[in-house]
C-alpha cells in the first residue's frame, strides 16, 4: 500500500448533479457511494462503472433534505431535517425502518460500528445514541441550550465519537462543544469556539455560522472544531474557513488555523490515521479541501471545488478521497506516476465515516 | 364625480377651480411647502373625511432585504427550489403555509395572502423606492411613502399623537420614509436608536408648573389672536403646539414597561417584538400608521438557517400582533401588512442562499377590510413566474387603500397635475376585501 502524501493530491474525476448533495459515505470494500440528496432521495453511485449511475433506495423514504448517512454493517441509517432517521438494507437498497428521532432537523448521523450503534444529533438540541439492530434509543443528553443569548432557536450541527469509544463530542450553533463519557453519557468537559459564531447585533440583526463539524484525533486527545471566522457581511459566507484544534482535556487550544484564501463553513473534518495531518472540507457558493500539518498547522497543500463541499469519506487503503455537495460530486487522488515505489508519509485516515 | 366640500362659510370658500388656479398661479410643479399650504386647507374639520373618525390604522411590518416566499407564504415543498421546509395546514382549511410559520398558521383567519406579486426590480434601492411609494420614481417628483399617505388621510387634525411613526433600529438597508410633496407635516418619527423618542421630555431646568403656566399663556394669547385675526396659519400654529404637547405626553406609549409581563412574554423577547408591542400601543392611542422594520432578510448565504432565525421571530411577534389586536377589537380597524422591497430566487446557490428575486413573490394583509382566511395569486410549480393574478406594486397599494376605506383614485394636485393615491391603471384586489 502507497498511503496518500497530501501533497501529491489531484482532483481526477468529476461528476455534475441536478441537486444538492448533503449525506455522502461509502460501501466498504467498494466504489459505491451512498448520496444524501435535496431531493429527499437516498441514492447508491457506483464511481467503478464505467458510467456511473443512482440508484434510489425505495421505499417511503424522507420529505425533507437528506443530511447524513452512516453504514454499520450491513444496515445504512440516513437523517434528515425531517426529524427521521430510516434505516435500510444496503444489499438490497430496501428500507427496514422509520423512527421519529427529533423534533427539529437532523444535522448529522454517523456510525458507532464498535458498538453497534449510530449517533445523531439534531435542532432540537439533543444528541441520541440508537441500536442498529433493533431501532431502539439507547440514549438522549443535551447540555447545549434551545436558544442563542440572543433568543433565537439555537442548532447542534455536528457530532463524532473517538477511535477508542470513551468519548462523544457535539457541537452548537454559538461555538460550544460539549464531550461526552461514551459509557455513562454524563458530561466530562467543554471547548468553547466563540469566534465561529458570528451575531450581528446591529446592522443586520441576526446570526450566521456555528460549529458545523468536530473530530477527535485518533489517540482521542486532540479535538478539531471547525466553521467559519467572523463574518462582517452576514449576508454571504465572506470569512476565512476556521479550524480550531484543542488538547480539549487539558483545556488548551492549540491551533486557530484560518485560511482567507479558502472562505466558508469547514463541513468535514479527517485526521490521519496516525495523527498527523489533518483535512478539512467545506466552501462558500464554492469548495475546497485543505490539509493541515497536524503539529505545527502549517498549511500542507489546498484543492478547490466547483461547488460547497458538505460531504467527504476515504476510500478503504486511504488512497482517495470522494466529496459531495452543491450539484457535484468529485474524487481526488494522487496521480499513480506521483506515487514512489517507496515512500513513508502520513498513513490516510480510514474510511470511519 | 363632483366633488363639493364647500360649507358656506368664508373661511372655507375654495372650489377646486380655486384651488388649481392657485397652485397653477405659483408656478409649482415639484413639491413645496407652499402647495401644501394650499392643501392643508383640505385639512380643515370641515373638510375631513368621514374615516378620520373612525380610527383606521396601519401597521406595516417591513421585512427588510426581502424575506424569502418559500420559506414563508408560498411554499413548495418537494420542488427542487422549494427547500427542506415543508408547508402546514393553517386555520382556513385549504391554505398552507411553511412550518416555519406556525403560529400564523393558526391565526390567518383575518389575514390574506397575495401570492403573485411582479414588481419586476430586484435591486435594493429600487425595491425600496417602489415598495415603499407604490410607483415607479419620476424625476422632478417626490412621490409620498405609504406612511406620510395614510398619515395625511387617516390622521386627525385635533391628535395629539404623531401620525407617522417608523422604527428601524437595524442599519442594513435603513432609510427614512419620506412624506414627498405632502410636506414635512407628514414625515415620520423615525426611530433608529433607542425605542424611545429623542428630546420629547421636558427641560429638566423647567419645573412641571412652569411648562404649565408657559402653555397657558401661549393659549390666551392664541385664542385672542385667533378671535381678531381668523386665518388658517393661526388654527394650524395652534395644531403644531398641540401636536408638540401632546407629544411630550406621549412618551408613555413607547414605555412597553407598562404591559403586563405576561403579554410581553406573548410577544416575544426580541426587540422586533417589543416593537410590534409598541406599534400596538400606539395604534390604540390614535397613530393612524406605525412602520416596524425588521432587518435584515438578505440571505445570499444559509437561506434556510437566517430564516430559521427570522421566521421564529416575525411569527411569534406577528401572531401575537394579531391576536392582540383582536382581542382588543382593533383589528377591524387596523391593517397589518407585511411585505419587504422583493421576495428571493426559487433557485438556491452554492451557500444554500437565495437572491433578490421580484417576479414571483407574496405579502400578506391582515385585518382591517380584509377578507380573512384568503389566498390571491398563484405561481406556477416551481415558484419561478406569476402563473394566476399577477399584480404590481401598485395595485397592492390600490388595495391597502381601499382596505382601509381611502379612495384610491383620490388625487392630489402637485401644481396642476393630478396625482391619484394609487398610481395610474392601478386596480385594487377585490378578491382579498371584505
Amino acid at each position: 500500500m502507497n498511503p496518500i502524501d497530501p501533497k501529491q493530491l489531484k482532483r481526477d474525476a468529476t461528476w455534475r448533479a441536478q441537486d444538492i448533495l448533503f449525506g455522502l459515505e461509502r460501501v466498504p470494500e467498494s466504489q459505491k457511494l451512498i448520496l444524501g440528496s435535496s431531493d429527499f432521495g437516498v441514492y447508491e453511485f457506483d464511481v467503478a462503472a464505467e458510467k456511473p449511475e443512482r440508484v434510489a433506495f425505495t421505499g417511503e423514504g424522507h420529505t425533507s433534505y437528506v443530511t447524513g448517512a452512516a453504514i454499520v454493517g450491513q444496515t445504512l441509517v440516513t437523517c434528515s431535517y425531517d426529524g427521521k432517521l430510516i434505516w435500510w438494507n444496503l444489499a438490497d437498497r430496501q428500507l427496514i425502518r422509520k423512527v421519529d428521532a427529533h423534533e427539529k432537523w437532523i444535522r448529522r448521523v454517523i456510525p458507532w460500528a464498535d458498538k453497534n450503534r449510530v449517533i445523531s444529533v439534531a435542532d432540537d438540541m439533543q444528541c441520541k445514541v440508537w441500536n442498529v439492530e433493533t431501532g431502539e434509543l439507547v440514549a438522549s443528553f443535551t447540555d447545549h441550550p434551545a436558544m442563542t443569548p440572543n433568543n433565537y432557536p439555537s442548532m447542534l450541527f455536528a457530532v463524532d465519537v473517538s477511535a477508542d469509544s470513551r468519548w462523544i463530542a457535539t457541537g452548537d450553533k454559538v461555538g460550544r462543544t460539549v464531550i461526552w463519557n461514551a459509557e455513562t453519557f454524563e458530561k466530562t468537559g467543554e471547548v468553547e469556539t466563540p469566534i465561529l459564531y458570528t451575531w450581528d447585533p446591529k446592522i443586520r440583526r441576526h446570526s450566521i455560522g456555528g460549529i458545523r463539524s468536530v473530530r477527535f484525533s485518533h489517540d482521542g486527545n486532540r479535538l478539531a472544531v471547525g466553521g467559519i471566522g467572523k463574518i462582517g457581511n452576514i449576508d454571504h459566507l465572506d470569512a476565512p474557513s476556521r479550524l480550531e484544534v484543542f488538547e480539549w482535556q487539558a483545556g488548551k487550544r492549540l491551533h486557530e488555523l484560518e485560511d482567507p484564501k479558502h472562505k466558508g463553513l469547514i463541513e468535514q473534518i479527517r485526521w490521519a490515521e496516525d495523527d498527523a495531518w489533518i483535512m478539512v472540507a467545506g466552501g462558500d457558493h464554492k469548495g475546497f479541501v485543505l490539509f493541515y500539518d497536524a503539529a505545527s498547522g502549517e498549511p500542507l497543500h489546498a484543492e478547490t471545488s466547483p461547488g460547497h463541499i458538505h460531504g467527504a469519506t476515504f476510500s478503504d487503503d486511504g488512497q482517495t478521497i470522494y466529496v459531495a455537495g452543491h450539484q457535484m460530486i468529485e474524487r481526488f487522488a494522487v496521480p499513480q506516476e506521483a506515487v514512489p515505489a517507496e515512500s513513508n508519509p502520513p498513513k490516510a485516515a480510514p474510511a470511519k465515516s | 364625480m363632483k366633488r363639493s366640500h364647500f360649507c358656506g362659510s368664508p373661511e372655507h370658500r375654495i372650489d377646486r377651480r380655486q384651488f388649481l388656479g392657485r397652485t397653477a398661479t405659483a408656478g409649482a410643479v415639484t413639491a413645496t411647502a407652499a402647495d401644501m399650504t394650499v392643501l392643508d386647507l383640505l385639512r380643515q374639520p370641515v373638510l375631513a373625511d368621514e374615516l378620520k373618525k373612525q380610527g383606521k390604522s396601519v401597521i406595516l411590518l417591513w421585512l427588510a432585504g426581502g424575506a424569502s416566499q418559500f420559506e414563508t407564504w408560498d411554499p413548495k415543498p418537494g420542488r427542487p427550489t422549494g427547500g427542506p421546509f415543508a408547508k402546514i395546514q393553517t386555520s382556513t382549511p385549504g391554505i398552507e403555509i411553511c412550518e416555519l410559520m406556525p403560529k400564523m398558521a393558526a391565526n390567518l383567519q383575518e389575514t390574506a395572502i397575495i401570492r403573485s406579486l411582479n414588481t419586476k426590480i430586484a435591486d435594493h434601492g429600487g425595491g425600496y423606492k417602489l415598495m415603499e411609494t407604490g410607483r415607479l420614481p419620476e424625476p422632478g417628483v417626490d412621490f409620498p411613502h405609504l406612511g406620510a399617505v395614510v398619515a395625511r388621510e387617516l390622521g386627525r387634525p385635533d391628535s395629539k399623537v404623531p401620525d407617522h411613526i417608523e422604527m428601524y433600529t437595524s442599519h442594513e438597508g435603513r432609510r427614512k420614509g419620506t412624506s414627498g410633496f405632502l410636506g414635512a407635516r407628514y414625515a415620520p418619527m423615525f426611530l433608529t436608536d433607542d425605542m424611545m423618542p429623542q428630546n420629547i421630555r421636558r427641560l429638566e431646568s423647567i419645573s412641571a408648573v412652569d411648562h404649565q403656566q408657559r402653555a397657558d399663556l401661549r393659549d390666551m394669547l392664541a385664542q385672542q389672536f385667533t378671535r381678531e385675526l381668523q386665518v388658517p396659519s393661526v388654527a394650524s400654529q395652534n395644531s403644531a403646539f398641540e401636536r408638540v404637547r401632546g407629544l411630550m405626553s406621549s412618551d408613555y406609549l413607547f414605555d412597553i414597561e407598562q404591559e403586563p409581563q405576561a403579554m410581553r412574554n406573548h410577544y416575544g423577547p426580541t426587540q422586533f417584538a417589543e416593537q410590534c408591542l409598541i406599534a400596538r400601543r400606539l395604534v390604540e392611542a390614535g397613530v393612524p400608521f406605525v412602520k416596524v422594520a425588521r432587518a435584515w432578510w438578505d440571505s445570499h448565504g444559509q437561506n434556510f438557517e437566517t430564516h430559521r432565525e427570522l421566521c421564529a421571530d416575525l411569527d411569534q411577534s406577528m401572531s401575537a400582533l394579531v391576536e392582540d389586536l383582536r382581542q382588543r377589537g382593533m383589528l377591524e380597524s387596523t391593517l397589518v401588512i407585511s411585505m419587504g422591497e422583493f421576495g428571493r430566487t426559487p433557485n438556491i446557490n452554492g451557500s444554500l442562499g437565495r437572491d433578490h428575486f421580484a417576479r414571483a413573490w407574496s405579502c400578506t394583509l391582515t385585518g382591517c377590510g380584509i377578507r380573512g382566511g384568503s389566498v390571491y395569486g398563484k405561481t406556477d410549480e416551481n415558484g419561478n413566474t406569476v402563473a394566476e393574478g399577477e399584480i404590481g406594486a401598485g395595485d397592492l397599494f390600490a388595495t391597502i387603500f381601499k382596505a382601509i376605506g381611502i379612495d384610491p383614485q383620490k388625487e392630489y394636485m402637485l401644481g396642476s397635475r393630478p396625482i391619484p393615491l394609487a398610481d395610474f391603471n392601478t386596480t385594487p384586489v377585490a378578491e382579498v376585501l371584505a
